[in-house]
């Protein structure tokens, strides 16, 4: 930590300055690719596996690149609206997400049989509950599902995920809440360590 | 426990850490974002330079190639019908030709991506050639280099005439355009005319029958080591042994995912499998008479050589294609930057050009 704090400040600048900065010099673009490229992958790695994810981001980029010049400039941190360019993309290869989560319904029922006696390790409990997230998961509607997991694993708020779909942030909110209601009756119906929570 | 929590805990399960090759698409990036300018030169050095654009192509190509030159001299060298896909229209070049160097061999290859060869095309002029390689083979065969030239690249071509015996004046134009405007024959003459290399034969494909040809051949069986999807070329197969039809096959040879420099081994194996598939399939051909009628139906449209090119050549291409590894196969492009006069076509890089061919037409 203390070299960090010894070296001297760098003035890290907004992506919107970098976009600004790539419509007169292309090659600046590539700066958001070194910020946000590994973001990217490891979130579409967890929807559609590492074999597309990496195509997929240069994808993005590509996408980008090409609509910067209607970037929202007042917007600093680029990411909601990268995060909408790979919600689309991702939407491209429904299949692939759905076969991906259901694929986890035939592997995961196993780890838990190897170790019974642990079930009530939280770790466990994730485990024994993933065949019916996965089911549910496969089921939620798309648009549903994107914001549930824009929100689950990317870390963007709720304005930021409504900034990245171009949706109300009331439109995000009630997306969200029948996703996750349909997520809750998935595991209560299945997990009974929910039921004893 | 809370469902979100429980999902987060999936999705860190479920992640990966980016490659390395992840750079690759960092340099996708740039290569777009600085232009055309620098699309062949800064970020690779020239030499080693691969097939950038036009890769669907070069892959289906390297299928088609497989194809041609391995399922139809097997069933042709069983059967004796070596002059079938051999047409006396095509013919090598008249006059003056570069001199070949001992034991090597240079194929021209030319995929067209109409069907060209189906006959009702045969006497209009709607075909265009897609793609032109040069499949150059030393003495010895111990590796093979397949180049490419850009579809968009302006070059001088040599007088020639047209399979009706009509006379084309030479001009400057897009490569391409001597095929289109003088066939085959004349695509041959610019060829050797262009590099100073001796080429031996001509082979000329359509794309679009190479689905119908596997069809043919009832398919090629496959074993998968996992699951190719790529939504752009319409392909999803999944992990496992299979059989591919044609639509398959095409869409698994032109898989746009697995390439790019990183996984360059990787579609070379690939296609060297599907080869290998076709191989098998071909020789199972022989022994039902009814498949192989339609099978030599198929071929007949859909490859046409110059008529020395018989099953014996294609055989003994056949066996060097597919014993080489996989690293010795080098696929390089014409050096090449954006044409002067006209910043959407290519000019070749003189000096590079030529040390690409001098470097081949040696051994």
């Amino acid at each position: 930590m203390v070299p960090a704090m010894t070296a001297p400040p760098t003035v890290r600048s907004l992506d919107s300055d970098l976009v600004r900065e790539s419509l007169t010099r292309p090659e600046a673009f590539s700066a958001l690719f070194d910020r946000y490229a590994a973001m990217l992958y490891r979130y579409v790695s967890r929807r559609l596996g590492p074999e597309i994810a990496e195509d997929l981001v240069g994808e993005t980029f590509l996408v980008a690149f090409a609509r910067r010049k209607s970037y929202d400039l007042a917007c600093e941190d680029a990411r909601p609206w990268l995060f909408g360019i790979v919600t689309r993309l991702v939407s491209r290869h429904r299949r692939t997400e759905a076969a991906r989560y259901r694929s986890l319904l035939r592997t995961a029922p196993e780890d838990v049989v190897e170790s019974p006696a642990d079930r009530v390790a939280a770790g466990v409990t994730a485990q024994a509950s993933r065949p019916a997230l996965a089911r549910a998961l496969a089921g939620i509607a798309a648009r549903d599902r994107d914001v549930l997991l824009l929100v689950a694993w990317s870390d963007l708020s709720y304005e930021e995920v409504a900034r990245a779909l171009d949706i109300p942030v009331g439109t995000v909110r009630s997306r969200l809440n029948r996703a996750r209601r349909k997520l809750r009756a998935a595991l209560g119906d299945t997990n009974p360590l929910r039921e004893e929570a | 426990m809370d469902d979100l929590t429980t999902l987060r805990d999936l999705g860190r399960d479920l992640e990966h850490e980016p490659p390395a090759t992840l750079a690759h698409q960092r340099r996708r990036l740039l290569d777009t974002a600085s232009g055309p300018r620098w699309t062949f030169r800064a970020v690779r050095p020239l030499w080693t330079l691969r097939v950038t654009r036009g890769w669907a192509a070069l892959g289906l190509a390297a299928a088609v190639t497989a194809a041609a030159a391995v399922a139809v001299p097997v069933v042709f060298r069983t059967y004796g019908f070596q002059a079938a896909v051999g047409d006396p229209s095509v013919t090598a070049p008249r006059g003056e030709r570069p001199p070949g160097a001992e034991g090597t061999l240079d194929i021209l290859f030319v995929g067209t991506d109409s069907e060209a060869l189906n006959p009702r095309h045969r006497a209009g002029t709607g075909a265009r050639s897609d793609t032109m390689l040069l499949i150059h083979l030393p003495a010895g065969r111990k590796k093979a280099t397949v180049v490419s030239f850009p579809r968009d690249s302006i070059v001088r071509i040599p007088s020639c005439e047209t399979p009706g015996g009509k006379p084309v004046p030479a001009r400057t134009d897009m490569i391409n355009s001597a095929y289109d405007k003088g066939g085959l024959n004349c695509a041959w003459r610019t060829v050797e005319s262009l590099t100073g290399i001796r080429v031996d034969h001509v082979v000329e494909t359509d794309f679009s029958g190479f689905a119908k040809l596997v069809d043919a051949l009832g398919g090629v069986e496959m074993t998968l080591p996992r699951a190719v999807v790529d939504p752009k070329a319409k392909v999803r197969l999944p992990a496992g042994r299979q059989i591919l039809n044609g639509r398959a096959a095409l869409g698994y040879a032109r898989v746009r995912y697995a390439l790019g420099d990183g996984s360059d081994l990787m579609r070379v194996q690939r296609q060297q499998r599907l080869m290998g598939a076709l191989v098998k399939k071909a020789e199972k051909l022989t022994g039902d008479p009814a498949k192989l009628a339609g099978f030599l139906t198929e071929a007949r449209k859909w490859v046409r050589t110059d008529p020395g090119f018989d099953a014996e050549t294609m055989l003994a291409v056949a066996e060097s294609l597919r014993t080489v590894g996989p690293g010795e196969v080098e696929f390089v492009t014409v050096p090449v930057h954006p044409h002067p006069e006209d910043r959407n076509r290519l000019q070749w890089d003189a000096r590079g050009a030529e040390r690409l061919f001098a470097g081949l037409r040696k051994k």
